[in-house]
């Protein structure tokens, strides 16, 4: 069956009106398209937020695991993401964020710091203010996957229905399986 | 006899008083004596005087900044683009500006605490005399903060006149490092940041020392009454005459008014805010509505027929709102001043005769004894007149169903909102009759109204919101012990060997504005947790409110479950905003009673030692002001860490540690000032959590210390690991860092624990004596100092 198809570059303004960080914010993206860049980054991240412990959603990061792309459990999302099988590491977003601008951190395999930060199922206002760390004080990539716009990420969805981000999502994780990394 | 600044009165002189201002030859000898006594080096300290001790925290602790605009829009140079760290016209870049940012607001919220000290210290002073004493309850140590920092110990409110010139001094100081061209150091100007935190809990102690002296507020009381809170308890039949702000003084001449005009049972005074909290500690018949996040919903329901306002946190629309309702403002401090005419030298006659007519919406007016009486007589003349016209914001039936008909799902309304509430969602239930949605809703609604600032449909969202919550609003009735003040000396002497030793595993203050993320239950909620736990949970403020709105199966709060002192598995509330000031000084005192540090101008040597020794942490889950991150970064500087809820990192930066990087975690050992590696305890100074459930784990792993013993460390690793399975679902990756050897480990786990250790971390364990004897990087010592100041070892020269 064909893969049901959506555009994620549509109403691409801040979900939060009054949230205009400055000239420079995220160039909307596809979901094809960010799933291809995922699976080609080198040292990608994915960082899921509370509300991404939502029905269904643990389902899909799934994919990220079998992609061998790690996956951070900010907030209290961990335990949702064990009962889908999805394995994460517990981690807070604020000491997250810090960990990344570090030359220094190994991430979690001990192998390095990551090169891309994709995000997912995030508090709006606390994953924007974040990012904004990421984008103004480090060269890593961030891709906000969420289903609202994200001004300080790189690359990121406009802001979609339940449904279309769902089906997104879905687009992601299929980009995922037919480019392993 | 020493000639003090003041009052007196010769004996057999009948109707002779002398007072006398400024005494330089007495003052200064008096002065000079007590300057001859042991002291701390940092003796009233400068902007530079503690900038080592914030380095020494900040290398450990990095600023993280999170840039709310990526402009700088300071000066006519700009606007300037910083996006990335770029500079600026000026040469200032991202980082800097960022921290800029965050002491501007640091300072502001100090100067707000010092200007209504200011206020409160003329005031009493005038009312009261200079030389009339503090009583703080039975304590020695009066003033610990003002003490530590400015080595003075007050005795009289007047001997408070030189600690705020001081604070005013350095903030003035302060300030002046933000103009464009000075300070170009992001460190700099956290560590200037840090300074004004601290000169914060100097101002907020002065405001609440003094009022406590004067007011007859509880003194250390630890039986303190319970006050009535919530709408639900509001008698609206009856006249009512809402308060709002912090600053209680013009408040109590109204409740004197009414006290001695029998006015009790025909009026009811509320207030909102730290007022609020203030005039139930003056007179327990006053009530209190609730916390700031009220303010719009309880002048829209229309109840109030008079409303006073002071300072701090009041609405800027409080005159606009109020007068869509002929509801009489009457502004008493020059802080809020909403364009209204003066008119304190009017008669009280002419003044009522215009705001009854509704010539006059409001009137500025700084005579208290005038406020005193007409407040209370206004509204009793108000509340027949607007009775009989209905006022009130909130549809009615029909209105309502044709208000929640008439929305197209735009989503317009979640798009302004700052917490972005599905309010769409909520208004098509609504339409269909099922209000379920916007009755959870009401709670999380923090109440500011910018829903309706976008609707194109011209809905006033928030009174629909209101309308549909009014079963929810009526049953909110709740009870609040009335702030204690202090921490008395013998609770100290008492409690503080249980807290350096961590057997009471910590002290959590719940502090803070009512701008949670997922509405008011969750400091509820984790207020119990931690009381059953036998934390001390300390709170003030809005949260104490907040805190005292929810009942369990029996229909008590927690303020009626759980006791009022200073001991393990209690519950203080220890007022309003300036009463925070407690909190830092409960530490202070610790030091100064229990471990017998000298605490006078010694701030750098009792702030390492609150660092090293004493498990307290901040949490300031509905953070909104700057004054709460002033209060958060004063207690930053004394070593005491903060969660903030998830708004929290638009204050812009936080201070977070490092755990995987070795360098950032050595410590001294004051016995030789040999290094130490020490685990990463406490782990962050300033950082946020998305979630109650986040947050909880997070409270109990900040309150670690390095110089925990086993017994303490056992008990406070059982309640980190507990935490973190129940809300997180799994034991946390870092539990064996805060483990010295198996006496730390919970009794009814060490046998797992101990495989753990073994299986995933490559401990070397004695299974036949359960004893670890390969693995920790530090082993526990008992005689073990730690210290993170080369000046206080032995042997060390600085």
């Amino acid at each position: 069956m064909a893969q049901k198809t959506v555009d994620t570059t549509k109403r691409a303004v801040p979900f939060d009106r009054a949230n205009v960080p400055g000239p420079k914010m995220a160039k909307p993206v596809k979901a094809e398209l960010a799933g291809k860049l995922i699976s080609k980054a080198k040292r990608p991240l994915l960082i899921v937020g509370t509300p991404g412990a939502d029905t269904g959603i643990p389902e899909i990061i799934k994919t990220f695991n079998s992609n061998n792309i790690p996956v951070a459990a900010t907030g209290s999302c961990l335990k949702a993401l064990k009962q889908a099988d999805v394995e994460a590491t517990y981690v807070n977003l604020h000491a997250l964020v810090s960990y990344l601008k570090d030359p220094k951190w190994k991430g979690f395999d001990g192998n390095g710091n990551y090169d891309t930060a994709i995000f997912v199922g995030h508090t709006y206002y606390y994953a924007s203010q974040l990012m904004s760390t990421l984008k103004n004080f480090t060269t890593i990539k961030v891709i906000s996957i969420d289903r609202h716009y994200h001004p300080n990420a790189q690359l990121s969805f406009g802001n979609l229905n339940d449904d279309d981000f769902r089906t997104a999502l879905k687009i992601v994780a299929a980009q995922l399986e037919q480019n392993p990394s | 006899m020493v000639l003090k600044k003041g009052r007196f009165i010769i004996e057999d002189l009948e109707n002779v008083q002398i007072n006398i201002g400024n005494i330089t030859g007495a003052k200064v000898e008096e002065e000079e004596d007590k300057k001859e006594e042991a002291h701390g080096p940092t003796i009233a300290p400068g902007i530079h005087g503690l900038r080592d001790w914030d380095r020494r925290l900040l290398s450990r602790y990095e600023p993280v900044y999170s840039p709310i605009c990526d402009l700088c829009c300071y000066c006519t140079y700009g606007k300037c683009d910083l996006t990335g760290n770029k500079e600026g016209a000026c040469g200032i870049n991202m980082e800097a500006h960022q921290a800029r940012e965050a002491m501007v607001r640091t300072i502001t919220g100090a100067s707000a605490h010092a200007g209504h000290g200011r206020h409160l210290l003329h005031y009493l002073i005038e009312r009261f005399g200079a030389d009339h004493p503090i009583d703080v309850g039975p304590s020695n140590i009066k003033a610990p903060n003002t003490q530590t920092v400015l080595g003075i110990r007050p005795e009289t409110i007047g001997d408070f006149i030189p600690v705020l010139n001081y604070v005013e001094e350095q903030i003035t100081q302060l300030i002046a490092t933000a103009h464009a061209g000075q300070e170009g150091s992001a460190l700099d100007f956290d560590s200037k940041a840090l300074h004004a935190g601290m000169l914060d809990h100097v101002g907020m102690e002065v405001s609440d020392i003094i009022q406590i002296s004067c007011l007859g507020f509880p003194k250390s009381d630890e039986n303190a009454a319970f006050a009535d809170i919530g709408m639900g308890l509001i008698d609206s039949d009856k006249p009512v005459l809402l308060v709002i702000g912090h600053n209680v003084a013009a408040v109590t001449y109204i409740i004197d008014y009414v006290e001695e005009n029998d006015l009790v049972d025909k009026i009811e005074v509320v207030g909102l805010c730290c007022t609020a909290i203030d005039m139930t500690r003056y007179n327990i018949s006053a009530k209190i509505v609730g916390s700031m996040a009220k303010q719009l919903k309880y002048i829209r329901s229309g109840i109030p027929d008079v409303i006073v306002v002071d300072e701090q946190c009041i609405r800027g629309d409080v005159l606009k709102e109020a007068s869509k309702l002929h509801i009489p403002v009457i502004a008493t401090n020059d802080k809020i001043m909403y364009n209204l005419p003066d008119r304190s030298n009017d008669d009280i006659n002419s003044i009522m005769d215009d705001l009854v007519s509704g010539s006059q919406q409001g009137v500025l007016l700084f005579d208290f004894d005038k406020i005193g009486e007409l407040a209370p007589e206004l509204t009793l003349k108000m509340a027949p007149i607007r009775k009989e016209k209905g006022y009130t914001a909130l549809p009615d039936d029909e209105e309502f169903k044709r208000l929640t008909s008439s929305c197209t799902q735009c989503g317009a309304c979640v798009i302004n909102c700052p917490q972005g509430l599905d309010i769409d969602v909520a208004m098509t239930a609504a339409a269909g009759g099922d209000l379920t949605l916007f009755e959870i809703l009401h709670d999380k609604c923090i109440g500011c109204g910018r829903c309706e600032e976008d609707c194109p449909k011209g809905i006033p969202v928030l009174d629909v919101i209101e309308k549909a919550a009014q079963k929810v609003i009526r049953e909110e009735k709740g009870k609040v012990r009335i702030g204690r003040g202090q921490i008395g000396d013998p609770e100290i002497r008492e409690e503080g060997r249980n807290l350096v030793l961590g057997t009471t595993p910590g002290i959590v203050a719940i502090v803070g504005c009512p701008n949670y993320p997922d509405g008011s239950r969750d400091i509820y909620e984790i207020a119990e947790e931690m009381l059953k736990r036998s934390y001390i949970v300390v709170t003030s403020g809005c949260s104490a409110m907040d805190i005292g709105m929810f009942k369990d199966d029996d229909g008590k709060t927690l303020y009626e479950r759980f006791g009022g002192r200073f001991s393990k598995g209690n519950l203080l509330n220890v007022g309003s905003c300036v009463s925070n000031a407690h909190i830092t000084a409960t530490t202070i005192k610790v030091a100064s009673i229990f471990a017998g540090r000298n605490i006078d101008g010694n701030y750098e040597e009792i702030a390492d030692y609150v660092l090293c020794r004493i498990g307290a942490v901040g949490l300031a889950w509905g953070a909104f002001s700057q004054k709460a991150l002033s209060i958060g970064t004063g207690c930053n500087r004394m070593g005491i860490p903060v969660i903030l809820g998830p708004h929290g990192p638009k204050y812009r930066r936080a201070y977070i540690g490092n755990p995987y990087d070795p360098e950032k975690w050595n410590i001294l050992d004051a016995r030789d000032g040999s290094s130490h590696l020490m685990e990463p305890a406490p782990e962050h100074l300033l950082i946020s959590a998305e979630t109650k459930d986040e947050a909880l784990p997070m409270l109990a792993k900040l309150c670690f210390r390095p110089g925990d013993n086993s017994l303490g460390r056992m008990i406070k690793l059982t309640h980190y690991i507990e935490l973190s399975e129940k809300y997180l679902g799994e034991l946390p990756d870092d539990w064996h860092v805060y483990v010295r050897s198996e006496a730390d480990l919970p009794l009814a786990k060490k046998e797992m624990l101990l495989k753990i250790l073994e299986q995933e971390h490559g401990w070397e364990i004695n299974w036949k004596k359960k004893k670890i004897i390969k693995g920790p990087f530090r082993r526990p010592d008992v005689s073990f100092q730690p210290t993170n100041v080369p000046g206080l070892c032995k042997g060390v020269s600085v």
